[in-house]
């Protein structure tokens, strides 16, 4: 009876809009939306090519620091792209060479890259990274001095690409070694009066290449030339040391932060602020000093062929041609690195730079299996020793 | 089975299937595989080691005393909020939100830009003791990451409290008033039971931020203060799979534990209910002039606290701290395409996060439904499935659809689709969840009425239930929307230069010292997420906090 009611108050109601059938706009809206997003994303596309494209992944910074960092790529390698036919897309991937490892190793079964940029002496130690590669010896390797090869990587998984010394520097109007003399022979010991410790910027060995140098200078100094334990040199400094996670963050609490006055960074550094800024340069260095020599780290950054990469000839030859003259003069004012090739012309502001002549090469004390065999130990010690 | 209601199943368990896949599956792989096949370190290894278990008393302590402040600070400003009348007072609602949807990297920046060494409030100390050494550092170690998680997470409790409150029926305080209930009665009895529950769901969500919090305690934490997420990436880094599944474990295990606890919070239903808006308000001339003392030294702390770093973002968008000059290059590199420009990036944000924000409310508004399903175990299901995004972090949920999904699928070349699925998954717990509640508003004799008049299932979801939730669906998609658009560490993980967003350009451009670019791009992403907030507002005439 109830329900009889119901309808009959239905239908009284007679001026009550009559509705579509809803399939109707939902099938009206999902086309839309389809052609939609569809066309936004045909739209953001890039364009197809005739021409196969050469993946290169590299670090977020790779020649990004020099007068037209948006141009840098056509200069660097249009001539290869013109020669070859091919498309070169310089990946930046914003991590580091390691991040970009874990990448090419989330990708080993079917990977996207066919040359990676930017394994350094120490990265290229690790059993996972030669994992991923394919050995490969230019035929211009001639070009490279045997001595890169062998701080690199004698098996030849990498080739050297460029190279830089990774050493403290100090703010010249901030800390002028008039006041602290100390700076012009600088010693560990030196660095754990609390006015110097409170004074360093240094990066996180787990995260920046230059931090794990400044950790394995600091491990070299105390067990090869000292024959200390080198663990207690951090407990002096933890409570003073600034460790950040990356390079560029060190460098903006070294540059903004008044008590910041000396920095790990690159031999390059001043050779960088007298490019852009002229007159003399505001930053000085101060290589690590023991027994009447400077010391320093080397640091090696090199190109490797990805494993089964999609083009592996195209990948071969981009490597050979990163050695040549075009690519290696173009380095020191983009990478601000040193470039591996031999004889190439520097920038005059190259005068000063620390070069590697100038130091004895911390490299050379410390052999390669006995950072491969210990680097995850000192690790966790530094962890075990930074961690409140 | 019923014919009829297959489709309705299958609209119920689509979203379950995709997440299964696109979540479940990745995840519970990669972590599994690594417990089991490693390389590095075992979980009992990881279990027994010094550093780990200090990681994990940080992570809990640091986020426990976070929660702690966020409430501290946060409560007031939510009686503030409900009980204040004042202009403007969406226009400062939607303000407080903003740092819930900023890329971390971006409170970063504003945060070292206010409470660091030399920075604004340091400057100002250093002038009125007239000393040019520093003397107040809040940014580094500690004291900055617990200052960061509450500049953070206030909004959380501000808003979500707040919204709690408004809906605080007057008649119940009158009652109480004329029984002759004190004030402090009134509140002990009344009000904290009345806000209990959106209480408890807002410590839970800030703790659970707090305890997952990863770009934070990275920059600020001096490379010393871990929490698991920070431990995990190192770990990951280090190729010790073993030990970055175990810590992924107990991480998850832990937020999920809390994740659950939320969404049962969210269910246990007001009693008797209030409206909108429906507590009793004062304008500021109507309370006591102790009471305006206090609301005036609150509004200063936490404005220098919550709007310090936003104008922070503001200023770096167009000051050139090198030139030291003022200058709209930054937004001039926004509408440059190319290599280096910001065109792309900015282009690409928008298209993923509203990809994205489809995606959510499309997944969402089923999953909802799924939430009122009189079946069993699917209510379950789906609001695990929901929370799960919420307890995994980005780097695990991006590492584990790349190897399981886009590289088998060779997906890899351009994972435009790929950053659009993390998007979509980031935003899915808080689309789906404003549309439950939404629908938990609705008076089921509505419904019950619609079917007596003879109303088909789709004509009654299209022309009864989509109308009565459409103010959930535009709040939870704003909410997906601004997360989608903010994220950064799976974006960053997948992208390739051609996808680049707004919120891993910033760390890019951070990164090779272009400031004002990057706070150019800052500053675009907190208006676009400030224009999707006043836009609920204005459209819904309900508040944007009862979504969370």
């Amino acid at each position: 009876m109830l329900y009889n009611f119901d309808i009959k108050v239905v239908q009284t109601t007679t001026e009550y809009p009559v509705r579509m059938d809803p399939r109707i706009t939902i099938t009206a809206i999902v086309i839309v939306l389809t052609l939609g997003v569809a066309g936004i994303v045909f739209i953001s596309l890039p364009p197809p090519s005739e021409r196969p494209t050469l993946m290169v992944y590299t670090y977020d910074s790779f020649m990004v620091w020099g007068d037209n960092p948006d141009t840098i790529d056509s200069r660097a390698f249009g001539e290869f792209e013109e020669r070859f036919n091919v498309n070169v897309s310089i990946q930046r991937l914003q991590t580091d060479a390691k991040g970009i490892i874990t990448r090419l190793g989330v990708e080993s079964a079917n990977p996207v890259a066919d040359v990676v940029v930017g394994i350094d002496n120490i990265l290229i130690l690790e059993p996972e990274v030669t994992d991923l590669l394919t050995p490969f010896e230019p035929p211009n390797l001639n070009v490279v001095n045997q001595s890169f090869i062998d701080a690199l990587d004698p098996d030849h998984y990498v080739t050297p690409y460029d190279f830089g010394l990774v050493t403290l520097i100090y703010n010249k109007t901030s800390m002028s070694p008039t006041t602290y003399p100390q700076l012009l022979n600088l010693t560990f010991e030196n660095l754990t009066d609390p006015t110097f410790a409170g004074a360093l910027v240094t990066e996180t060995p787990h995260l920046s290449s230059p931090g794990l140098a400044f950790l394995l200078t600091e491990i070299t100094v105390y067990e090869k030339l000292l024959f200390e334990n080198w663990t207690q040199w951090w407990i002096d400094v933890n409570e003073y040391i600034d460790v950040e996670s990356g390079w560029s963050e060190a460098w903006e609490a070294w540059y903004y932060n008044p008590t910041k006055h000396i920095l790990n960074s690159y031999g390059t550094d001043p050779a960088y602020s007298v490019y852009f800024y002229g007159g003399e340069p505001d930053t000085g260095i101060a290589a690590i000093y023991h027994d009447g020599e400077y010391y320093a780290w080397m640091q090696v950054e090199g190109m490797g062929l990805v494993k089964n990469g999609p083009n592996p000839e195209l990948g071969k030859l981009f490597i050979e041609y990163c050695l040549n003259e075009t690519v290696q003069s173009l380095i020191a004012t983009n990478n601000w690195m040193f470039p591996v090739r031999s004889h190439v012309t520097l920038d005059p502001a190259f005068v000063h730079a620390l070069h590697p002549t100038e130091v004895s090469l911390l490299n050379e004390l410390l052999p390669r299996a006995e950072i491969a065999a210990n680097i995850n130990d000192w690790l966790d010690t530094f962890d075990e020793i930074r961690t409140p | 089975m019923d014919r009829r209601s297959i489709p309705r199943l299958l609209a119920i368990a689509a979203p379950i299937l995709l997440l299964t896949v696109f979540l479940l599956y990745p995840v519970a792989s990669v972590i599994v595989d690594g417990l089991l096949y490693g390389p590095g370190s075992s979980f009992a290894e990881t279990l027994a080691s010094s550093v780990t278990q200090r990681v994990l008393g940080f992570t809990f302590a640091q986020a426990a005393l976070s929660t702690l402040l966020v409430i501290g600070i946060g409560l007031p400003g939510a009686f503030m909020m409900a009980r204040l009348r004042m202009r403007g007072k969406s226009i400062l609602r939607a303000t407080l939100i903003v740092p819930f949807v900023l890329p971390p990297i971006v409170v970063v920046v504003g945060f070292l830009r206010v409470f660091g060494s030399f920075g604004l409030l340091d400057t100002l100390a250093m002038y009125i003791l007239g000393t040019s050494e520093s003397v107040l550092n809040l940014a580094t170690g500690v004291v900055g990451i617990v200052l960061a998680h509450t500049f953070y997470n206030i909004p959380l409790v501000i808003v979500m409290v707040s919204s709690s409150l408004e809906r605080l029926n007057p008649e119940l305080e009158e009652s109480a008033e004329a029984l002759g209930a004190t004030s402090f009665q009134k509140l002990r009895h009344i009000i904290l039971p009345h806000i209990s529950g959106a209480l408890l769901a807002a410590s839970i969500l800030t703790f659970l931020f707090c305890f997952m919090s990863f770009p934070i305690v990275l920059a600020l934490g001096e490379g010393r203060y871990m929490t698991l997420e920070v431990r995990i990436w190192y770990a990951f880094r280090s190729f010790d799979f073993g030990e970055a599944s175990s810590l992924a474990a107990i991480q998850i295990a832990t937020t999920l534990a809390l994740a659950h606890s939320y969404v049962r919070l969210g269910r246990v239903e007001d009693v008797d209910p209030g409206r909108t808006a429906a507590i009793r308000r004062y304008g500021l001339d109507e309370i006591g002039i102790g009471y305006k003392v206090m609301v005036l030294v609150y509004l200063v702390v936490v404005g220098t606290l919550i709007f310090g770093p936003i104008l922070a973002i503001i200023q770096a968008a167009i000051y050139d701290p090198f030139g030291g000059n003022y200058t709209l290059a930054g937004f001039a590199n926004l509408i440059e395409s190319g290599t280096g420009g910001g065109l792309v990036p900015l282009v690409n944000s928008l298209l993923y996060a509203t990809l994205a924000t489809l995606l959510a409310v499309l997944l969402g508004i089923p999953l909802a439904f799924a939430h009122r399903s009189r079946r069993s175990g699917i209510p379950t299901m789906a609001s695990a499935m929901t929370l799960l995004p919420l307890g995994v972090s980005a780097i695990t949920v991006a590492y584990g659809l790349m190897r399981m999904i886009a590289v088998p699928l060779g997906l890899t070349t351009n994972p435009w689709l790929l950053i659009v699925i993390a998007q979509t998954i980031i935003g899915l717990p808080f689309s789906a969840r404003a549309i439950e509640i939404s629908l938990r508003g609705i008076d089921p004799e509505i419904i019950e009425q619609a079917d007596s008049l003879g109303a088909s299932r789709l004509q009654r979801l299209f022309f009864v239930e989509f109308p009565l939730l459409a103010p959930g669906i535009l709040a939870g998609g704003v909410f997906a929307f601004a997360m989608a658009i903010g994220e950064m560490s799976a974006t960053l993980f997948i992208a390739l230069e051609q996808n680049t967003t707004l919120a891993v350009v910033i760390y890019q451009y951070l990164g090779v010292r272009k400031f004002v670019e990057a706070g150019a791009a800052a500053l675009v992403l907190v208006a676009t997420c400030f224009a999707a907030f006043i836009l609920i507002e204005k459209l819904s005439g309900e508040m944007s906090g009862g979504a969370l």
